[in-house]
C-alpha cells in the first residue's frame, strides 16, 4: 500500500518534469520560429534571475520588486474572495435550503455569473470612488458565483435520509445547520471555494491592469510598457505556479474534509 | 400508570401486570389510507387501515416486500402523513415526528461524519435538552454497553458493519426513552446469534420499564414475530395494501426461544402465519 502510493508519487513527479520539458521545448520552438520576437526560456530565466535576486525592494510607488507586487496581488485577491465567500456560503446556503429560494434566486444568478469582471469594474469605481476597492469589487463579484451555486446544490442535495434524522429526534434548527446542513455541503462548499478562487486569481490581472498601483496586474502592463517581454514571460509564469499552488491548497482541503473517502 | 409495581425481578413475575386489555390505547389508526403522488399518478401504498395498539403491546407487521409495512409504520412516526384518516399517538393527531416515537429506520440512517459515539450522542443531546453533560454521556455510554458497541464507540459508521450500523441505530431509539418504539427491520442484518440476543435485550428493555413501552417492529421473520409479539398483524399484497389478518400471540412471557419452539400453540401460530403469508404454501412436487 504505501510502496504502492510511493511509487505512484514518484511517476507523478517524473510526468510533471516532463510535462515541463515539453512546455519549454515547444517554447523554444516559438522562439527560434518567431526570430527571438519572443524571448526563449534562457533568456527570461536571466530576467527571472535578476527580478528574484532583490525581490522586495521598494523605490517608490511605481518601482517595487516582484515579491511586493505578488504579495499586494494576493491580498487584493483574497480580501475579494473573502468577501464573496461571506456573501456566498450564506446565501448558498439559504438558497439551498427552500425550493422557493432556489427558483426564485437561481435566474439572478445565471444573469448574472457571466458578466464580465471588466463590466463590473465602472460600479465598483462609482462605489468606492477608488480604485482599489473597485479592483476589490470585482473580484469579489465575479468570485462568489462558483461558491454560491456548489453551496446551494449541496444543501438542496441532502438525502432524505439525513434530514429524516433531524426530524425523527427533534433537532432545533441550530442542531440541524451545524450537525447535518453543514458538515453534509462543506466538501460540496469546498469545491465552490476551490473554483472561485480560481476565478479570482484570474480577475486580479484584468483588474490591476485597469486599476494600476502595484501588483502583478499591474505589473505585466507596466513590463509592456517598458517593452521587456521577459519580464511578462516571467509574471506569466508566476501567475500560472501561484494558481496551481493555490488549487493544490484548496485540493488538499477538500480532501482533508471528505468523510466518505476515509 | 402503576409505578408502584417496581417488581424489577426482570424474569418476569409481571405477567398480571400485562394484562393487555385493561390497559390505554397508545396508537390508534383510523381508517387510514396513505397515496403517493407519482409521475405516473396517484399511486395508493395502503387503504382501510385501522388498528389499536395498547400501551406495553408488542406488535409485528408482516408481509411482502414493497406491501406498505414502512408506510403504515412512519404514519405513526409522523414521516408520513395519511392521505386520509388518522392516527392519534399518545393521545394527539400525528402531525409529525416526535421524540416520544423512537424509530429505527430501515436502511439505519446515521450521518456519516459522526462516530458511533456522536451519533448517539447528537440525538439524546437533543431530546434531553434538561439533563446535564454528564448525565447525557452516561446515557450514550450506557447504551452503546448494551449494544456490546463499546470498543467501536469512535468508528465512522462507513467503517462498520451492516449488523453494527444497525446496532448504533437501536442504541440510538432506545437512548431516548420513547414511550412509543418503531424498529423498521432493526434485525434484519444480524446473524442468528446477535440476534438472538438483541431480542432478549429488547424484552429487558421493555421489562425495566414495567412494559409500559409500547413496540411495533416490522420484520420478514416469522420465528421472530411470534417470540417478540402479542399480536402480529399479516398484510396483503400491495398496491392498496390492506390488513389481511390480527394474529393474537396468547403464549405465556417469559418466553424461553428454545422451549417455545415446542409448544403446540406456538407450531399453531407459525403455521397460521405461513399459511396466511404463502397461499400457495407448496410447490407441486
Ligand atoms: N415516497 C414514495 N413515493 C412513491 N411511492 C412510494 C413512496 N414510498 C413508498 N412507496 C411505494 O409504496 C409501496 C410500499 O412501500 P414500503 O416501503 O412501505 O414497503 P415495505 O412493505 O416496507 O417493503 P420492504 O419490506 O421491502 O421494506 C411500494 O410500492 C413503494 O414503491
Ligand atoms: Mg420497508
Amino acid at each position: 500500500m504505501n510502496s504502492f502510493s510511493l511509487k505512484n508519487s514518484i511517476s507523478n513527479a517524473l510526468y510533471f518534469i516532463g510535462s515541463m520539458l515539453v512546455l519549454i521545448g515547444l517554447w523554444q520552438l516559438v522562439t527560434i520560429l518567431t526570430k527571438n520576437e519572443i524571448p526563449g526560456p534562457v533568456a527570461t530565466w536571466q530576467v527571472f534571475m535578476e527580478l528574484m535576486s532583490e525581490p522586495f525592494y521598494d523605490r517608490g510607488p511605481n518601482d517595487k520588486g516582484i515579491g511586493n507586487q505578488l504579495v499586494s496581488s494576493l491580498i487584493r485577491v483574497f480580501s475579494g474572495f473573502g468577501a464573496g465567500s461571506i456573501v456566498a456560503i450564506p446565501l448558498g446556503l439559504l438558497m439551498g435550503s427552500s425550493k422557493t429560494g432556489m427558483k426564485l434566486l437561481n435566474p439572478i444568478v445565471q444573469i448574472l455569473r457571466p458578466v464580465s469582471p471588466l463590466a463590473w469594474f465602472p460600479l465598483g469605481l462609482l462605489a468606492f470612488k477608488a480604485a482599489e476597492g473597485a479592483t476589490i469589487f470585482i473580484i469579489m463579484i465575479t468570485s462568489l458565483w462558483p461558491t454560491l451555486i456548489n453551496t446551494a446544490f449541496g444543501v438542496a442535495s441532502i438525502p432524505d435520509d439525513h434530514k429524516n434524522v433531524g426530524k425523527a429526534f427533534g433537532f432545533s434548527t441550530w442542531k440541524y445547520i451545524t450537525k447535518i446542513m453543514l458538515p453534509y455541503s462543506i466538501p460540496h462548499i469546498i469545491t465552490g471555494l476551490r473554483l472561485s478562487i480560481g476565478v479570482a486569481w484570474m480577475v486580479i490581472v484584468a483588474g490591476e491592469m485597469l486599476s494600476g498601483g502595484v501588483g502583478i496586474g499591474f505589473f505585466v502592463w507596466d513590463s509592456w510598457n517598458a517593452l521587456s517581454l521577459e519580464r511578462i514571460l516571467v509574471a506569466i509564469l508566476i501567475i500560472g505556479t501561484v494558481g496551481l499552488l493555490l488549487d493544490k491548497g484548496f485540493n488538499a482541503l477538500q480532501n482533508a474534509f471528505s468523510y466518505n473517502q476515509k | 400508570m402503576n409505578t408502584n409495581d417496581k417488581s424489577l425481578n426482570l424474569v418476569d413475575s409481571a405477567n398480571d401486570f400485562h394484562k393487555i386489555n385493561s390497559r390505554e390505547t397508545a396508537i390508534s389508526i383510523n381508517n387510514v389510507e396513505v397515496s403517493f403522488s407519482t409521475p405516473k399518478g396517484k399511486f395508493t401504498a395502503v387503504k382501510d387501515i385501522s388498528l389499536d395498539i395498547k400501551r406495553g403491546e408488542i406488535i409485528s407487521l408482516i408481509g411482502h416486500s414493497g406491501c406498505g409495512k414502512s408506510t403504515l409504520m412512519n404514519t405513526i412516526s409522523g414521516m408520513v402523513l395519511p392521505t386520509s384518516g388518522e392516527v392519534i399517538a399518545n393521545g394527539k393527531v400525528v402531525k409529525g415526528p416526535g421524540p416520544d416515537r423512537g424509530i429505527v429506520f430501515q436502511n439505519y440512517s446515521l450521518l456519516p461524519w459522526m462516530s458511533v459515539y456522536k451519533n448517539i450522542f447528537v440525538a439524546v443531546d437533543s431530546v434531553f435538552k434538561n439533563k446535564s453533560t454528564d448525565e447525557k454521556h452516561a446515557i450514550v455510554n450506557h447504551y452503546i454497553e448494551m449494544v456490546n458497541l463499546t470498543s467501536h464507540k469512535d468508528k465512522l459508521p462507513s467503517q462498520l458493519s451492516g449488523g453494527m450500523k444497525q446496532r448504533v441505530a437501536i442504541a440510538r431509539a432506545f437512548a431516548i426513552n420513547p414511550s412509543i418504539l418503531l424498529l423498521d427491520e432493526p434485525f434484519g442484518a444480524l446473524d442468528a446469534l446477535t440476534k438472538g440476543s438483541m431480542h432478549i435485550e429488547l424484552l429487558k428493555l421493555w421489562n425495566l420499564d414495567n412494559r409500559n413501552k409500547t413496540i411495533v417492529i416490522v420484520t420478514h421473520d416469522i420465528e421472530e414475530a411470534i417470540f417478540l409479539s402479542d399480536k402480529v398483524v399479516v398484510m396483503n399484497n400491495g398496491p392498496a395494501a390492506t390488513i389481511k389478518k390480527i394474529v393474537d400471540i396468547n403464549l405465556e412471557r417469559p418466553r424461553n426461544k428454545k422451549a417455545i419452539a415446542h409448544d403446540p400453540e406456538y407450531i399453531r401460530i407459525h403455521d397460521e402465519l405461513l399459511g396466511l403469508l404463502f397461499d400457495k404454501f407448496s410447490i407441486e412436487d
